[in-house]
């Protein structure tokens, strides 16, 4: 009975642990892009994976900075626990507390610190310091694994080979350093692992332009997850997995050992084999990766490129790079709020990016923008004329931005479970949907939904008018379902929520996947929102940036990305020759511009503004 | 008289500011079978790491062959060592232990199965050469220890506690292994340890060593019998040490008992330590001894019993194959032969090692 218990006790254990990690890997061979439903098996992503230029450079760079940072802090440590025996144990202690300390100290603060350092040092964030950053946090790891096994070594062992003539590098290659293999490897396998597995260090050591695996991740999520990073996720929670059995089972071996002298050595032979041709393949992948993650080849012809997540076709860069011979290196952003503090921190790093209409306006008051040159810029004639016009809300002389996706904001519903037409945001405050409300959990959205419902502009700056926005959010709380993000979509897709403030990007997607969801702009009015290419004033390659912006107003590059993005685009020659003629004449991508003529694009509110809209948001927030 | 080999010559050695070795000089001559011997912190094995090069002097200098190898490096000198805990390569098979220090000279193949055969068969080991060094028990692992030592043809073996480790019939074993071994070598064996038994079997010459100062140096038989001090007496055998008065020559008064021994020119009435080992002293019925005193305390030996007899305000320790049960009345009598005067301790630094045996 007791036993039942335990084993059943030991199964949930189990299912927590693992339950989210299966999910993930079922999810990477679903078929549909959405969480919430099951399309059938594939391995799509993994083979878009595998073509993804982005992701197996960032996957190059996680295995070269592993590998490297693994090689250096495990000489580093086994050398420093060599040096270690040779001091009294009280001093002995003392180090070895001070070099576990990186080991224990949040890795925020190892991450902050060493990002100061290279700051102070005038280092240029990129490979060299990430590396520094993985070999520093590595070699605790290594020391940790090796100083137990150090300890038993009897020291006469050394003495004995020096007493048979040996010199002493030889004698401690041929003495101690066998001994001490199995848990120098295990230790290396232990870095290795740590290493791969860094998040926080790396994202506060690297530099634009370089991603490993965790933070190419960590971008992507920012935007909404896509399937290939379930498959990428399950290839890594493996290849760690089959790393940990190989570095215990180094462990055991050692235990072993010492039972079986006579078998290991047998398999000692083996192993020489194979330790040459594990070397041999090792160099090789670095090798590779190097070439791959173009470390060493620093051209000058290099345009900084900066955009947000899954925001262009990948195939649009490597042509543009193809036609012109200017390497690309591509950044993602989550945020626009954390791009601006990138670029206030380093407004040189990026030549080009695409922010959103409130933004640029910001950013043009603050001077980081440069005018465009448009004799380099033919193609912006393809941008169709009222974009232009509504650009001008931001932008007054369209001199400084060309547009480059665009859409509004509206409420999708299932049509199953609204049976009424939706025409006002007043329906969001209806009391038969409580619980079925998804709203955006972004300030800016939330407030232009309650404001708009009050006839007030959605960028006003009255007080007493946000008085009555904040009130009527806190009403409507109740019924809201949650504030999210992207989940917006997957859960009208599955049927979770039959209203969802949305963006009109969205629609044509969680439509495909689920016919009964429809898209409507309350006659109250929206946001439209544009989001336009621009060039810092501190870029390095100007001419190059100028050439990009061109390049993706090109009818045919801008129809790639609209098939890529589904956002609706500006590019009025790329809408003509789209195929799908429901797609070409949706309302919902390209809509009346009666409709429009009721929507406004954000401004930026200036600094007071800002602080006054986060002020209120607390309020809502917090339900008071 | 021997060459001369090995010469030590006012070696001084501190460790963290603790005095091991102070102003220590000793020659070994070639082919003895030479025992440093005392308790552990004496310096023993400070002075054979000396030799071996593992450890070099603060002051003094060391001169092999007339050579001066103060500050040679260990892997250079001519000399090899068996450590207290066996120190094989664990990853090695026997064989390759073995040839390791002849794979670093260059010997051809041949010489080296040769060498291998011969040191296998001289350490009782035949056929043992693809055995790993974990599935030997610990006598065989210091057989393979000694041989890896020996092919290498050193001058001198130098030999750090090398049966320590192992029980005590394995240990005697060992012992006559090593005699035959250093006879049928030919060469020199310098040796540490802290037991007087295995010293005074198997040494030629025995340097006892007390906190850093040689204490007596002399032929097993020589320090057994005269022991020149009290430590000496105490840490070789058992010993009844017993303040004393020399009356005059040839007669001294013990525990106020005069008793006739051999010694001269101590003066008269001059206060000194004797030593009598347990099995010197008789016992004889009341009436028939020097000084009369009870038994208090027997044990059965094997070979003997050993007693204790309250006389005169000692507990004299007494080795006898007669038994006197407990509570008999004897009297203690002593050939004027087995009486050894000692002068008291001279120099304060005898004095406090005298006190901390």
């Amino acid at each position: 009975m007791r036993s039942k218990i335990e084993k059943i006790y030991m199964g949930i254990i189990f299912v927590f642990m693992y339950a989210p990690i299966l999910t993930l890997i079922i999810l990477s061979f679903n078929t549909s892009k959405s969480r919430a439903r099951w399309g059938g098996f594939t391995f799509q992503w993994y083979i878009n994976l595998v073509n993804d230029n982005s992701v197996l450079n960032a996957m190059a760079n996680t295995l070269i900075i592993a590998m490297v940072s693994t090689v250096f802090a495990t000489v580093i440590g086994t050398l420093t626990c060599v040096g270690l025996m040779g001091l009294r144990r009280r001093s002995r202690t003392v180090i070895m507390g001070i070099t576990n300390i990186p080991m224990i100290n949040a890795d925020i603060v190892t991450g902050i610190s060493l990002m100061l350092l290279f700051k102070v040092l005038r280092f240029e964030t990129g490979f060299i310091t990430v590396l520094l950053a993985h070999i520093t946090f590595n070699i605790p790891y290594v020391m940790l694994s090796v100083m137990p096994r150090m300890k038993t070594i009897n020291p006469n062992t050394y003495e004995a080979a020096l007493d048979l003539g040996a010199e002493p590098f030889y004698a401690f290659r041929k003495s101690v350093l066998p001994d001490l293999m199995p848990s120098i490897i295990a230790g290396a396998l232990m870095a290795f692992t740590m290493s791969i597995d860094d998040f926080i260090i790396t994202y506060f050591t690297k530099g634009s332009g370089f991603d490993t695996i965790s933070t190419k991740i960590y971008n992507e999520v920012k935007r909404g997850i896509q399937p290939e990073i379930y498959a990428l996720s399950s290839i890594i929670f493996i290849a760690v997995l089959v790393l940990l059995f190989a570095s215990a089972r180094m462990r055991q071996r050692q235990a072993a050992q010492r039972k079986d002298v006579a078998l290991y050595k047998v398999e000692k032979r083996i192993s020489k084999g194979k330790a040459a041709v594990i070397a041999v393949a090792s160099l090789g992948v670095i090798l590779l990766a190097m070439y791959f993650g173009g470390v060493f080849t620093r051209k000058n012809n290099q345009l900084f490129v900066y955009n947000a997540g899954e925001y262009i076709d990948p195939e649009v860069i490597e042509m543009f790079e193809a036609e012109t011979g200017i390497e690309v290196v591509y950044d993602e952003f989550e945020t626009l709020e954390i791009m601006y503090a990138k670029m206030v921190q380093n407004d040189g790093a990026y030549d080009v990016i695409c922010p959103s209409d409130y933004m640029i306006e910001k950013m043009m008051n603050a001077g980081m923008l440069r005018e465009l040159d448009l004799n380099m810029i033919p193609n912006r004639k393809y941008i169709g004329k009222q974009y232009m016009e509504s650009a001008r809300s931001f932008d007054p002389n369209n001199s400084y931005s060309v547009p480059y996706c665009w859409g509004t904001v509206g409420i999708l519903y299932n049509k199953n479970m609204v049976k009424e037409p939706v025409t006002s945001w007043d329906i969001l405050w209806d009391e038969k949907y409580s619980g079925e409300i998804l709203m955006q959990d972004s300030i800016r959205d939330a407030f232009m939904v309650a404001l708009a419902r009050n006839g007030y502009s959605i960028n006003t700056k009255d007080p007493a008018e946000l008085e009555v926005a904040a009130e009527d959010l806190v009403k409507q709380k109740p019924l809201v379902q949650a504030y999210v993000i992207d989940q917006a979509r997957d859960k009208m897709i599955g049927g979770e929520a039959a209203l969802a403030v949305i963006y009109s990007g969205e629609v044509i997607y969680t439509q495909r996947e689920n016919p009964d969801l429809a898209y409507s702009i309350p006659d109250e009015g929206s946001n439209v929102w544009i989001d336009a290419w621009v060039v810092t004033r501190k870029a390095r390659n100007p001419e190059a940036a100028m050439k990009w912006i061109n390049f993706l107003c090109r009818p045919d590059i801008a129809l790639m990305n609209f098939d890529f993005i589904t956002y609706s685009t500006p590019n009025e020659a790329a809408r003509e020759m789209i195929e799908e003629e429901d797609i070409r004449n949706s309302e919902v991508a390209f809509p009346d511009e009666s409709i429009l003529d009721r929507c406004e694009t954000y401004f930026y509110l200036g600094e007071d503004g800002d602080a006054l809209y986060n002020e209120m948001w607390k309020k809502v927030k917090s339900g008071k | 008289m021997k060459k001369e080999l090995i010469r030590l010559e006012n070696v001084s050695k501190s460790f963290d500011g603790e005095l091991i070795l102070d102003d220590l000089s000793l020659t070994i001559h070639e082919n003895e079978f030479v025992t440093l011997l005392g308790p552990s912190g004496c310096g023993k094995t400070t002075t054979l790491r000396i030799i071996g090069g593992f450890e070099t002097p603060d002051n003094g200098r060391v001169i092999f062959d007339g050579q001066d190898i103060t500050s040679l490096a260990p892997n250079k000198r001519q000399l090899n060592t068996v450590f207290q805990k066996y120190a094989l390569f664990t990853h090695m098979d026997v064989a390759e232990n073995i040839a390791f220090g002849l794979k670093i000279k260059n010997k051809p193949q041949d010489y080296i199965e040769d060498k291998i055969h011969y040191a296998l068969k001289l350490v009782n080991l035949n056929g043992y050469e693809h055995r790993m060094p974990g599935s030997l028990s610990g006598g065989q692992q210091q057989r393979v220890a000694i041989a890896r030592a020996i092919v290498n043809e050193p001058k001198v073996l130098l030999l750090d506690e090398p049966l320590g480790a192992l029980d005590l019939k394995l240990r005697q074993d060992m012992q006559y292994e090593l005699i035959r071994l250093k006879e049928e070598l030919g060469i020199t064996f310098i040796y540490v340890t802290h037991d007087q038994e295995e010293a005074l079997t198997m040494s030629d010459h025995i340097v006892v060593m007390n906190q850093g100062y040689i204490q007596q140096e002399g032929s097993p038989e020589d320090i057994y019998n005269e022991p020149e001090n009290a430590f000496v007496a105490d840490f070789i055998g058992d010993s009844n040490i017993i303040k004393a008065t020399m009356v005059r020559d040839e007669l001294v008064s013990i525990l106020d008992t005069d008793f006739v021994c051999v010694d001269k020119g101590f003066g008269e009435n001059t206060p000194v330590d004797v030593v009598i080992r347990p099995e010197d002293v008789e016992l004889v019925p009341r009436g028939e001894g020097t000084l009369s005193g009870t038994v208090s305390h027997v044990i059965f030996k094997g070979v003997h019993y050993e007693m204790e007899v309250q006389a005169g305000g000692f507990a004299w320790l007494v080795h006898s194959t007669r038994l006197y049960e407990t509570g008999s009345e004897v009297d203690i009598k002593v050939d004027p032969f087995n009486i050894q005067v000692m002068n008291k301790p001279e120099s304060e630094d005898e004095e406090v090692l005298a006190k901390d045996d």
